[in-house]
Parts: structure tokens; sequence; C-alpha cells
């Protein structure tokens, strides 16, 4: 029957119509990284009927579906979340080396070392005596400034750290509002994979902040909670249905943050808000030594002090004043208070036993020369091996990100090779339909 | 039909990363040429980074030492010579003693003798009290006065104390500055301590119409001045060995700071060779992955369309 071909022909030709819409679709988004592709679901429409073998009808579009790859998706999220933490810890550690190194402390250390070593020269020359004191002066700066640029690297991890618990609390939140859209959300629409377009770049973006375990509900909703210490044991709830769950952060004194979730202490594994979290303990953890530091010279100049006589005579009175990096000062006035000579010694004495001591108690192994190379080794091993972390998990980020792309990434070639196979198919069946009219003209035709 | 196909975004996303990575190392090696460093952190070698600490401080502390040791040399040296005339005055004052215990010497020609021996006397006291060029006395040992006083009544007395400061001239090593005036003008003669310019202006008041038998004075002032020739030159030896000593310790120095600088050297300079030659490496990979992006990103369906 004529009616039958044209109705096959027409719904081809939409068909095909509409596949090709779909690969334009593809090949805009083909740039696009939330895009997963498309591809049209169809189906051969066949009448059933009683008295036949069933009448032919056709193709029916059944509807949208898109490249999905939940495991290739969770591994990826995973990786991400393992560099964006290795990331933000070497950042933070990175300011802290520069503010370590740069601030010349050793370099401060050792110049105080030498000045005083030279004084053991010629203890009584005014000028050397005037610069050991001012040599003092500069190195109670230098802690100083240690202190304050140490400061700097902690509060600009502590700004990137409140910036990435805003971008959680903004993305579990509009995980919610996609899980709501999703509910009403029909089957094998465009505005399906719309919101599962949107629901991945928002999981995404989650993951590169705090580690994270999905599950997905039949509708497709995600259910976030806080990845635990092992895979399988999640932590506390990020985001249920519609509902939400926010994590706050608390700051300590030593500028250290912890997080809690509704209230509850958490413990962050994975995601930048972690490697900043352990970059500000790493921080806190410094600053404790370089003030350990301070004290130490402060403590061994001033008891060398104590235990001598100036260039007049007089008992010898506190180097530095203070008691860490951040408010060490230099606590003479002048050169001639240096006591180079013990205790009891007459004025201008060119006894030296007293100076030899304080900078032989300088350069010890454990002094405080010593302990800011200890210091200064400790922090550049650390973050060199954490370099290391960095460019394997870098490596494996990649990968994944790479395997994910190749699921649901949009292959040019494959749409080219498309664009031209449908429009075969559309011309195809628009010769049906004109055979079908010629068929019909036929018959109209007869006499 | 598969999902698995090679989308092209992940084309370009590694085409990236690789160039990227390529331009990254490039950055390092230009730095490393421009700078001449091998190390522009310490994170980049720990242990190197390390070394180059310990060896800076070595070198800096090895300078102050140098210095020590140059001023400790000119002090010696001067003591040295202070010394040296003190035992030149003393010998001519044995001369002298000599001439006057000789009975042929008149009685006019005793008291030139006894007016010489003063003159004599006041010189090695200004001798005794030389200083250095910084102005601290030489002979003092840590004391900050003269190192000898003389009193009222002519006598001369040691004004210093016993100790002497040290040096640090090298690494672990620190020298004695010098001598006390003590153990170069003092001597014990006949179990009686005394000292040189009580010799001296004890034989000069003695020949000067002071003691009722000249002659017999001036041979017991020789045994005297044989005593204080002996305490002086036994010291200008001992400044001179200590002077040979800082001399070496000065070349020992020399030499370190040359491996110290060597050292330095192979642990933070860069081996420009090598640096360029990977850098003429990592210039032709990068331009390669460059030429084949293009090429590669050239190729699509599209333009067979």
């Amino acid at each position: 029957m004529p009616g039958a071909i044209f109705q096959i022909g027409r719904s081809g030709a939409a068909a095909a119509r509409a596949s090709i819409e779909l690969t334009a679709q593809n090949i805009a988004n083909s740039a696009n990284p939330d895009y997963a592709r498309r591809s049209l679901n169809t189906r051969e429409l066949v009448g059933v009927s009683l008295t036949s073998n069933g009448t032919l009808n056709g193709v029916s579009i059944e509807g949208i579906s898109r490249n999905d790859s939940t495991l290739v998706q969770q591994q990826a999220r995973s990786s991400a979340s393992a560099l964006a933490r290795a990331d933000a810890e070497l950042v933070g550690l990175r300011d802290t080396e520069l503010a370590l190194e740069q601030s010349r402390l050793f370099e401060g250390l050792v110049e105080f070392e030498a000045v005083l070593t030279q004084l053991e020269g010629n203890p009584l020359e005014p000028a050397l005596r005037t610069n050991a004191l001012e040599t003092g002066r500069q190195l109670a700066s230098t802690f100083q400034f240690a202190n304050t640029t140490l400061g700097n690297a902690r509060r600009q991890v502590q700004d990137f750290a409140s910036v990435s618990l805003d971008e959680v609390n903004r993305q579990t939140s509009e995980l919610s509002r996609i899980n709501r859209n999703l509910v009403n959300a029909r089957d094998g629409t465009a505005g399906q994979a719309a919101l599962f377009d949107a629901r991945d770049a928002a999981l995404r973006d989650l993951a590169a902040e705090v580690g994270i375990e999905v599950t997905f509900a039949d509708t497709g909703a995600a259910n976030v909670r806080l990845a635990g210490p092992s895979a399988g044991s999640p932590g506390p709830t990020l985001v249920d249905g519609a509902s939400t769950f926010a994590i706050s952060s608390i700051a300590s004194v030593d500028g250290t943050l912890d997080f809690a979730v509704g209230g509850a202490p958490v413990s962050l594994n994975g995601g930048a808000l972690a490697g900043q979290a352990a970059a500000l303990e790493a921080q806190a953890d410094y600053q404790i030594q370089l003030d350990a530091i301070a004290a130490d010279v402060i403590a061994r100049t001033n008891a060398a002090q104590a235990s001598g006589a100036d260039a007049n005579g007089a008992a010898g009175q506190p180097f530095f004043s203070g008691t860490n990096a951040g408010d060490m000062e230099l606590a003479l006035a002048s050169g001639m208070q240096l006591a180079t000579a013990p205790a009891g010694s007459p004025a201008g004495s060119a006894n030296t036993t007293n100076l030899a001591s304080l900078v032989a108690s300088l350069g010890t192994d454990d002094g405080p020369v010593g302990r800011t190379d200890a210091l200064l080794l400790g922090l550049s091993s650390r973050l060199s091996a954490q370099d290391v972390t960095r460019s394997g998990l870098s490596a494996i980020a990649q990968n994944a990100q790479a395997t994910l792309l190749s699921e649901t990434g949009v292959d040019l070639d494959t749409e080219a090779a498309n664009l031209v196979r449908l429009q075969q198919a559309f011309e195809a069946n628009s010769r049906v339909l004109q055979v079908a009219s010629d068929m019909f003209d036929t018959i109209l035709g007869l006499r | 039909m598969s999902f698995i196909s090679n989308s092209t975004g992940a084309f370009y996303e590694r085409s990236l990363a690789q160039m990227g990575s390529l331009r990254g190392s490039l950055e390092r090696l230009q730095t490393q040429i421009s700078t001449g460093q091998r190390l522009t952190r310490g994170s980049e070698d720990p242990a190197a980074a390390s070394r180059l600490r310990t060896l800076a401080r070595t070198q800096r502390l090895s300078e102050v030492q140098a210095d020590n040791a140059d001023k400790l040399a000119r002090d010696l040296t001067e003591a040295g010579d202070e010394i040296a005339g003190a035992a030149n005055l003393l010998s001519r004052a044995r001369e002298l003693a000599i001439r006057a215990a000789n009975d042929t010497t008149g009685e006019n020609g005793r008291a030139a003798i006894a007016e010489e021996l003063a003159q004599l006397e006041l010189e090695l006291f200004d001798r005794a009290n030389a200083q250095t060029l910084t102005g601290e006395p030489l002979f003092a040992g840590t004391a900050a006065g003269p190192a000898f006083v003389r009193a009222a009544d002519g006598t001369v007395s040691y004004n210093g104390n016993s100790d002497i400061a040290s040096v640090p001239v090298a690494a672990g090593t620190e020298l004695e500055r010098g001598v006390t005036g003590a153990q170069v003008f003092e001597f014990d003669l006949n179990g009686t301590p005394t000292n040189a310019f009580a010799v001296l202006a004890g034989l000069s008041a003695a020949l000067s119409g002071g003691s009722p038998d000249p002659v017999a004075a001036a041979k017991a002032a020789i045994e005297g001045l044989d005593a204080a020739i002996d305490t002086t030159t036994r010291n200008q030896t001992v400044l001179g060995t200590r002077l040979a000593w800082v001399e070496v310790i000065q070349d020992n120095q020399a030499d370190r700071a040359l491996t110290i600088a060597e050292q330095q050297s192979d642990l933070g300079d860069t081996d420009l060779g090598e640096a360029i030659a990977r850098l003429q490496q990592t210039l032709t990979a990068l331009e390669a992955s460059q030429s084949s992006f293009t090429r590669v990103s050239n190729l699509t369906l599209f333009n067979a369309l």
C-alpha cells in the first residue's frame, strides 16, 4: 500500500534529519569540556496486525543517549582530587621555601659569626665593635623579615583555602539544584542530557576542591559524601538528593585550619582544600622551628653577655630583646657594650675568652647556624619529594582525563563520516518518497 | 556502534601538555645558562644546596680568619722587631759593662759609660712599651695600660698581666697573639726575681759613683746582662717560630680557598656545554612537536568534504 511507503520514507527522512542535527550539535560542542557526545537511538517501527504478517511503519526516534562512563568519570575525579591536593600543598611549600631562603637567614647568621670571629682578632678596635653590633641589628631584622614573609605565605594559603571552601559550598548547592531538576526530567530528552553534563561538570569541580565519593540515584541524581581515608569508607554526606550540608572551617591560633560538616569535625582526603590544610600545618611547624632558632640566638648571645665584661669593665648587658623571630630586637646601645672579656676583667681588657666561647657556641652542630641549615634542608627535601609525587599524580590524572575524553569527547572525524552517511540516508529516504509519489501517480494514471 | 573514539579534545589536550612540558624545561635551561647557577632554589637539589650553604659559611669564616692571620702576622713582626732592638741594646750594654770592668777605664770613662747605660735603659723602657698599629700595648698581655711603669724612685715594674689572647686564624686553629713583657724582660738572677731595667739602672748607678768598687760591680752586672740577653733572645725565637707558623697557615688557607671555590663551582655552577647541548636538543624536540601538531591538527575529514 503506497500510504505505508510514504510513512516509511517520511519517518526515515525525519530520523536522518534529527541525526544530522545531533551531529551538528556534537560538532558545535567539540571544544566544550563539559559536553559528552550524544547519539540518536532509533527503533524499527512495525505495526502488529492480526490478519497479516504485520505492517512495516519505518523508524521511530527513541531518544537521545549520551556517552557516559561512570567508572571512568570516577577515576578522573579521584585522580584530579589527588593532583589538586598535591598541587595546593606544593604551592604552599614553595612560598614557604621562598620566604625562608630569600630572607637569607642562613647568610645573616654566618655573617654574625664572621664579624664576631673578626672581632676576636682585634677586640678593642671600635670600628670592629660597631660592625659587630650593626650586624647583630641586621640579624634581628632578618629574623623579623623571615617571620613576616612566612606570615604572608601563610595568609596567602588561608585565602586560597577560603576560596576553595566557598567553591565547595557553591558546587554542592548547584548539585542539589540539578538533582531537583533531574527528578522531573524525562528520560532520553536533550534536557536530561544537558542536566547530566551540568551534573558531571559540578562533580568534577567539586572533586578538584575536596575528595568525594559519589553514588547515583535511579534518576541520575548524584549523592555526594566526603571521601574517607580509604576507598569504600566514605565520610559524612555533602549532598543527598535536594538537601546539602555545608563544610565550615575553624582557624587555630597557629594558622592551621580544621573543618566540620554540621558541627562534627571531619578530615579531608584529597582535593585542593586538603592540600591547603596540609601546607598550613607544615607552615605552622616551620614557624615553630624559626621561632626556636631565634630564641636560641637570643639565649646564647644573652648568656654570653651575662658571663662577660664589656670594654669598660662593666658587666655585660643582654644583646637581644624578645623571645621569638617576630619580636627579636637589638638591645645593646653601643659596640663598647659587647662583653668580649670574661666577667671581672678590668676596662680595656684584650682578653677574648668570652667572645671565643660565644663564637664556638653559635657554630656548634646544634647551634643556630646548624639548625637553620637543617630547617632549610628539611624543607627543600620535603618540597623535592612532593614535586616527585606531584609529577606521578599529574601523569595519572592526565591519563584519566584523556581516557575520559576519548570515552565522552567528540571525534570530529567520526562526526564528518556521520555527516556524509546521514546526508546519504536523508537523500535515500527522499528518493523513497519520490518513488511512493511515482507509484501513486502510476496508480492514479491507470485507465 | 562502539562509544570509544579518538576524541579531538583528547588530542589537543595531550599535545598541549607535551609542548607545555617541553617549554618548561626550555625555560629552566635558559635560566641556568643566563644566571650561570644550576640551582635557583634549594628544592631542586636539597643535598647540594645544603652543601653549598656549608661551603659559603666556610668561605666567609675563612676570609675573616685570613684577616685575623694577617693582623696577627703584623703584630708578631712588630713584636719581633721590638725584641730584636731590645736584644741589641742589651748586647751593647754588655759590651759597655765589659769595658767598665776593665781596670784601665778611668773614672771619666766609667762616667761616660754610666751615662750611656742610663740612655740605653730609657730606650729599653720605650721599646718595652711599644704599641701595635691600632694602639694597643704589645707586651702587656691582655691588660689595657702600658706594659711597664716607672715608679717615682725610678724603679720599673711590669704593669700587664700574664694572659695572652688567642686569635682564630683557621678553622679549629687559634694562635697566641704574642708574648708578655714579663716573659721578655723579667728573669730570676741567683734565685731573686729582677728585670732588665733594674740590671741596667743598677749598673749605671754603680758606675756613676754609687758603688765604692765600680769594677767589681761591673763584673757582677755582666752575669745579669747575660741572663737578660738570654731571656730576650729566647722570646725572639718564640715569636719567629710563631710567625713561621702563621705563614704556613696562610698558605694552607689560600689552598683551601681554592678547593672551596672549586667545590662550589662543581656543585652550583651550570655546566655550560651540557646545558647548551640540552637546550638545543629540547628546542629541536619542541619545534618538531609544534610542526607535527600543526600537520596532524590539519588532518581532518572536513577538508575532504
